[in-house]
Order: structure tokens, then C-alpha cells, then sequence
């Protein structure tokens, strides 16, 4: 068993990602004035969801004219994996279950990964994931906020190349997924159906369609 | 956008996110069977995401620098450069492409 971490030693351990974390969120700002989303919801968003890749995609299903349902279900189906992760460190949080519920909500992949490499196997460090957890709320939170003030004053979205941010993102969101074969096969699939949708149907379809396809093809 | 719709959307997605982030902690012993299965969810709808982003409003594929930067973002991802490094040279990709060639 490895001696447990001061926190000062795990904020500077989680130094360089809450950096990243900070420059993503000011972006995330950014594109939400783009998106004409009032820069008070952008930073109430950032502060409620704490999610990058779900609040990304539903500011991308607003750019690509789709309605705010599809932006809310959309967004929430990509935090479906926070289920499994939530499993994963159920062992690791204290209390009764209130208390359990509300520091779940610490949980977002950089805080679960840093956990899971300082905790055992089967049970992620308590300390480091809620300190790390709690670092980069606070660094998405005043990011986004940054990024709803500099918004304004950037100019065209499009001659900065920031429409091109979204696809570019939700790439690099999926790029490290694919190493599982089932997830290269219901990213074909899911890409597919959108495509094949897309033509016919209102916006909010063809992600559906794609979200049917991804629970069919995960088996 | 009005502000109500936003604040309609801000609390939608926040109340689906506090649930699914409270559900593991509260219901560890969920089958296995069920959590499997949406682990297909995000690259199904992270796939769909982009592929609707390039497509134009038919909603026909449409080639433009997005492309450029799609591809882009994907070479630098398969390198293992950190994700904000892959989506700030896309942009940069395509707003260096719009200048140059007027796209």
C-alpha cells in the first residue's frame, strides 16, 4: 500500500490537466457566444453539468440547427458513461447516500483516470479523486466564464476557423475510444445511420438513430 | 437565445447529468449486462456528431476545410497530443485555409 498524498502534492500532480482543462473551458465559452447562448447559461451550465464532451455536443446540435431537446438528450446520453464510472467509485465514497450522490458528482474522467492510478485496483483513491475533482470544477467553472467574456470581442467565428472546432473536437473526443473493437464498430455504425438520416429528417434524428445504433452494436 | 429557452436547456441537461453521476454511487450492484451496453452510446453519438457537423443544411455531405480539420484533429489524436492541442490546430487549419485560398 503506497503512503496517502498531501493534497498539495496531488493539486501539483494535477497541475498540468487542470491547465488543459482551463484553456478547453475557456473554448467551450467561446463557442457558446457563437452558438448565441447567453454568456450567464454558458457559465450556469459549466457550473451544473461539469461535463465538456455533453455540453460540446449540445452546442453542436444548436449550431447544426437542431432544437433544445435534442441538445439536452444528446448531451445527457453522452454522460451515460458516467453510470460504469460511477460504479467504479462507489467504493470509494464516504457517507450516507445524499452525501454519496452529491461527491458522484465530482467524478469526470481526468478526476477517475488520476484516481484510478493512485487508488488499488477495484477501489480509485478517495482523496485524490475528489481533490483533483474539486480543481478542475473550479478551473471549468472560471474558464468558461473567461471564454463568455473574450467571446464578444474575437470577431467572425467562422474566419477564426471556430465552426470547424466542433467537428475537430468531437474527433478527438472519439479517437481514444476506438481501441475497443466494439466502439470502432458502433462508430461506423452510428456515422452511417446519421448520414443516411440526415437528408429526410429534422435535425434531432439522425442522433437518435445513432444513439439506437451505438446500444444495439455495444453488445 | 431567449433566455428561458437557455435556462430550459441548462437545467435539462444538468438534472440528466446529476442523475446518471449519482446512479453508480447509489447502485453499485447494477448488472453488468446493462452498463456494457451504453458504454456503445458516446462513440455512436460522437461518430453521428461528426458526421452532422459536415454535412451542409440538406443535410448532404458537404467537403469544406471542416474536413481538413476532422482529418487533422484525428492524425494529431492518433500521436496522443492532448485533445485541446488536436482541436485548436483544427480550427487553425481551417481559418488558415479560408484565408489563403478564400473558401
Amino acid at each position: 500500500m503506497r503512503a496517502p498524498r498531501s493534497v498539495r502534492e496531488i493539486l501539483l500532480t494535477s497541475a498540468p490537466i487542470a491547465l488543459a482543462v482551463f484553456v478547453f473551458a475557456v473554448s467551450f465559452g467561446v463557442l457558446a457566444i457563437t452558438a448565441r447562448i447567453p454568456g450567464w447559461a454558458a457559465v450556469l451550465m459549466s457550473a451544473l453539468v461539469f461535463a465538456g464532451s455533453a455540453q460540446f455536443a449540445a452546442l453542436g446540435v444548436l449550431t447544426a440547427g437542431g432544437g433544445i431537446v435534442t441538445a439536452m438528450l444528446t448531451g445527457g446520453l453522452l454522460n451515460l458513461r458516467y453510470i460504469a464510472t460511477g460504479i467504479a467509485v462507489a467504493r470509494s465514497l464516504p457517507g450516507g447516500p445524499l452525501r454519496r450522490a452529491l461527491l458522484g458528482q465530482l467524478v469526470v474522467d481526468e478526476s477517475y483516470a488520476m484516481a484510478a492510478g493512485a487508488g488499488e485496483p477495484g477501489r480509485p483513491d478517495r482523496r485524490t479523486l475528489l481533490v483533483t475533482g474539486a480543481s478542475l470544477y473550479t478551473v471549468w467553472v472560471l474558464g468558461t466564464l473567461v471564454g463568455t467574456l473574450l467571446g464578444p470581442v474575437l470577431g467572425d467565428p467562422r474566419r477564426l476557423g471556430l465552426d470547424a472546432a466542433f467537428p475537430a473536437l468531437f474527433t478527438a473526443l472519439l479517437w481514444p475510444m476506438l481501441s475497443a473493437r466494439h466502439a470502432v464498430r458502433c462508430a461506423i455504425g452510428g456515422a452511417l445511420v446519421a448520414l443516411a438520416l440526415a437528408p429526410f429528417t429534422p435535425p434531432g434524428v439522425p442522433l437518435a438513430g445513432a444513439a439506437v445504433v451505438g446500444l444495439w452494436l455495444a453488445r | 437565445m431567449a433566455g428561458s429557452l437557455a435556462l430550459g436547456l441548462v437545467l435539462g441537461l444538468a438534472a440528466l447529468s446529476f442523475t446518471m453521476r449519482a446512479i453508480g454511487p447509489l447502485a453499485p450492484n447494477l448488472p453488468a449486462a446493462i452498463t456494457q451496453r451504453t458504454t456503445g452510446l458516446a462513440p455512436a453519438l460522437l461518430a453521428a456528431l461528426v458526421a452532422i457537423q459536415l454535412t451542409g443544411v440538406n443535410g448532404v455531405l458537404h467537403i469544406d476545410v471542416k474536413v481538413a480539420a476532422v482529418i487533422l484533429a484525428a492524425v494529431l489524436s492518433a500521436l496522443r497530443l492532448p485533445l485541446i492541442v488536436c482541436v485548436v490546430a483544427g480550427a487553425l487549419l481551417a481559418a488558415l485555409l479560408r484565408a489563403v485560398f478564400h473558401l
